[in-house]
């Protein structure tokens, strides 16, 4: 992607920088479709330069784990292990390593670089409402639905969803469908 | 680390444009330092952020879902309508006066909602679509409260980053002046008005 140059999402033609920040809608010179282009300051900017580690050059000079031959400049504040400046990756002010990013990444440990959740309360909702449609299901979902709750109630919940509104309903219906089956179960019982 | 708080910007909103029942949603949240872009399908979420610093241009496209959707929508309410009118038998008249006023709803929110576009967010390494922003009243709105923010984060553009005039348009390369003719003006007056 070539710095300071925007495309036409239509036509992929460079627009004039004219069009650029003016509040209103302008027709692209090529394919006349009305387009509004905001543009901020990072778009003229060079990305910084990646760093490279430096050598060894006296003797006991302490050396990156990964790298031997580089000097260490700093260790990893996850595994203590020691980087050079090609390893050193920070994020959000703290110095880690390749490795401890990678498993934060993984294992959630780092929310920031999170890319994907299940949401166990939306499958325990519709575990616990859907069924209901027929109703005969029920006999078997609801206790999946209760072991989905159970299993599930301190998994972490979506980035943007702040209250287990949805397990607890979930857990409501499905034990009012067992209730409901246990009833029915004592009344024929009795009978 | 504790999670940040999320505002949101745009409710869910099907990825496809004219999909109506799509398993995929989109959404966008207002982070402390980023935008979040939530896309659900079915019982995972997917996130994307771009952070303020990041952001390099934002691009609307105007569409005309506006007119297709009042089309199409506009078309069925009276289809329903008239035939409501047309039939005798008073629960046909209840039945399609009923489905002429489900078809309303949609008619009218589309209305209200008014023109519609298509949103990109350009960074340094990847131009991403997003679909929750399919208004152009919302998008203005959220640019709005955007602007300051990514402003704090990137600062303002000093003179000399600016670079000199974009180069032209189009693949057809400017020709060279031959000896005698006039030299043909840049394109490029004023720097872009940088906010």
């Amino acid at each position: 992607m070539s710095p300071a140059l925007i495309h036409c999402p239509k036509c992929q033609a460079e627009l004039l920088p004219q069009a650029f920040n003016q509040g209103t809608f302008e027709p692209c010179a090529s394919c006349n479709a009305l387009l509004q282009i905001e543009i901020f300051p990072a778009l003229f900017r060079r990305p910084e330069a990646g760093r490279a580690g430096e050598g060894i050059l006296t003797e006991g000079e302490a050396s990156c784990f990964y790298h031997p031959q580089k000097k260490a400049i700093q260790p990893c504040e996850g595994c203590g292990r020691f980087l050079c400046a090609l390893c050193d990756c920070e994020h959000q002010g703290q110095h880690l390593c390749p490795s401890c990013l990678e498993t934060g990444r993984t294992k959630g440990k780092i929310k920031s670089l999170e890319s994907k959740r299940t949401r166990y309360d939306r499958l325990a909702f519709a575990l616990a409402l859907l069924p209901c449609l027929l109703f005969y299901f029920t006999i078997i979902t609801a206790p999946i639905t209760i072991y989905v709750v159970l299993r599930h109630w301190k998994a972490p919940l979506g980035l943007t969803q702040r209250s287990r509104s949805k397990l607890v309903l979930a857990a409501v219906i499905a034990s009012l469908q067992i209730a409901g089956w246990a009833t029915l179960l004592i009344a024929l019982l009795t009978k | 680390m504790t999670e940040p708080e999320y505002i949101k910007l745009t409710s869910p909103r099907q990825r496809g444009g004219f999909a109506v029942v799509s398993a995929c949603r989109s959404s966008l949240w207002l982070g402390p330092d980023h935008l979040l872009s939530v896309e659900s399908e079915g019982y995972t979420e997917s996130y994307k952020r771009f952070y303020f610093r990041d952001i390099q241009a934002i691009t609307m496209r105007k569409t005309g879902r506006l007119v297709v959707l009042a089309i199409v929508t506009g078309c069925l309410c009276g289809l329903c309508g008239i035939v409501a009118l047309a039939w005798d038998a008073i629960e046909a008249k209840w039945v399609f006066g009923l489905l002429a006023g489900i078809c309303a709803v949609p008619f009218s929110l589309n209305l209200l909602y008014g023109p519609t576009c298509a949103c990109q967010l350009r960074t340094a390494v990847q131009t991403e679509d997003l679909p929750s922003l399919g208004r152009v009243r919302r998008v203005a709105k959220i640019l709005a409260r955007l602007r300051p923010l990514i402003a704090e984060a990137q600062g303002q553009l000093s003179a000399e980053e600016i670079p000199p005039p974009f180069p032209q348009p189009g693949p057809a390369p400017t020709p060279t002046p031959t000896i005698g003719e006039a030299p043909t003006a840049g394109i490029a007056e004023e720097p872009p008005r940088l906010s």
